[in-house]
């Protein structure tokens, strides 16, 4: 220990050197624009890696806002769509009925609105799967509405809390929606068999129907969705019970393993419909 | 005693004025500029307290570097040079050497010039590098280094030669 004190003493001004010639090219880095530049290339080919990795990890952070971001916008330009959709539609009726006195009224409802949600939980734990996700009546949502996803359905909200709702997915038994192929009119329905997280079955389609691998399957007539809206794509011929009928296995769209934000379809003539198709059951 | 330090302070004030105020602004063929700064730190005797060398030569570097706008590049040089006199000397110089002696080239030329020639390529060596501090054009930074060395070799000799006066004890 005294050695090491007495060689400490000894040498203590080629420490004091080092220190001064330390500081002296702390100060030529920082302040001269040159040799800052120089240093900084030469010390990407050392760290270059380490930079890499941590905008790897920055970027993956990012990515969560960056989705929420682009969803929102996705919903104002589906609201924008679904908003001209039906002008030109009136366009097209006011054309051909040649009523020019007609005036659209410029505040009338477009039908369905959307609201971008995230996905708190999913438990896919085998066959009685559900979605929460981290909205609920405070922003208007109801049970029955139809959830999708960027890619496609999701499913249907089922129960609804204050700040939080629970969604029944395609993959669920207790799922059913009905169904068609993108170039037919012949609908059956959508349910799941519990088999794989991916697929789904579309049945009670007529034993004529022609598909290939890689047909669109979309919404029919729904309470709940907008006409052709994607639900998956056939993959290939399944099992049915009935012989009158054929059942596709349909890859879904929609991703459940990463599923992380979705859009809640709020369509505003729901009441509206079903008070009325129950006006006449009673 | 007291006055041996006020020499050096004046020597270091008028030294560092002298670079900044008219060598740096000569710049021969485009690629040569004498340095004279470092002639206090040859100048020093030869038994001075280390940790003053050193301080005093990162001082004298960083005063020319915030002339110059250079911050740093001349103070790294000058104190690696300062750090590194006291075993120059023993390399160039006897042993048996008392400590107040202050080399100069009247009293012992061959080891003086040997000693500034050493000591003057050293800093510019790494002065230029610092400096440029790449090897992409090599060869003009050694030539900078070789002219610059030639020219402030010979003045800084010449200019030992011209200031020595025979102090009155010697006589």
């Amino acid at each position: 220990m005294r050695n090491l004190f007495n060689f400490i003493i000894r040498n203590s001004h080629w420490l004091l050197a080092i220190l001064l010639i330390v500081f002296s090219f702390y100060l030529v880095f920082a302040h001269n624009p040159y040799q800052r530049s120089v240093y900084l290339t030469s010390a990407n080919n050392v760290t270059g890696w380490f930079y890499t990795m941590s905008s790897n990890v920055t970027s993956f952070i990012h990515l969560r806002k960056n989705n929420q971001m682009l969803l929102e916008q996705n919903a104002v330009l589906e609201n924008e769509l679904f908003s001209l959709r039906s002008y030109i539609n009136n366009l097209a009726v006011t054309a051909s009925s040649d009523v020019d006195a007609f005036v659209r009224d410029s505040t009338e409802q477009t039908q369905f609105s959307f609201i971008p949600s995230e996905v708190v939980n999913l438990s896919f734990s085998g066959v009685n799967n559900f979605i929460t996700i981290n909205k609920g009546s405070k922003d208007g949502l109801k049970p029955d509405m139809g959830v999708i996803s960027q890619r496609g359905v999701v499913g249907v909200v089922a129960n609804v809390s204050t700040n939080f709702s629970v969604v029944i997915p395609i993959i669920n038994p207790m799922f059913r929606l009905s169904a068609k192929l993108k170039n037919s009119d012949n609908y059956g329905s959508i349910s799941w068999n519990g088999e794989s997280v991916n697929t789904a079955q579309l049945g009670e389609l007529p034993k004529h129907e022609i598909y290939q691998a890689g047909d669109t399957v979309m919404t029919s007539f729904s309470r709940i969705f907008p006409k052709n809206t994607v639900i998956g794509y056939v993959s290939s011929m399944g099992k049915t019970s009935d012989d009158n009928f054929n059942t596709f296995n349909v890859k879904l769209a929609t991703d459940f393993n990463s599923l992380q934000d979705v859009l809640v379809i709020n369509d505003q003539f729901y009441e509206e419909q079903k008070l009325l198709e129950n006006s006449l059951e009673r | 005693m007291k006055i041996v330090y006020l020499k050096e302070v004046l020597v270091f004030i008028l030294l560092i004025l002298l670079q900044v105020l008219l060598l740096n602004r000569i710049n021969v063929f485009g690629i040569a500029t004498p340095v004279l700064y470092i002639y206090f730190l040859l100048k020093l005797p030869i038994g001075r307290n280390q940790f003053f060398v050193i301080i005093s030569g990162f001082l004298l570097g960083l005063i020319i570097d915030i002339f110059l706008n250079t911050p740093g590049m001349n103070a790294a040089a000058t104190t690696i040079m300062a750090a590194f006199r006291k075993p120059v000397i023993n390399l160039f110089y006897d042993r048996e050497i008392y400590d107040e002696y202050v080399p100069g080239i009247n009293t012992a030329a061959a080891p003086f010039v040997r000693f500034t020639i050493f000591m003057v390529l050293t800093h510019l060596t790494l002065l230029f590098f610092i400096e440029s501090f790449t090897l992409f054009n090599l060869l003009n930074t050694v030539i900078r280094i070789i002219s610059s060395s030639i020219i402030s070799i010979l003045l800084i000799l010449a200019l030992d030669g011209l200031t020595y006066r025979k102090k009155a004890g010697e006589q």
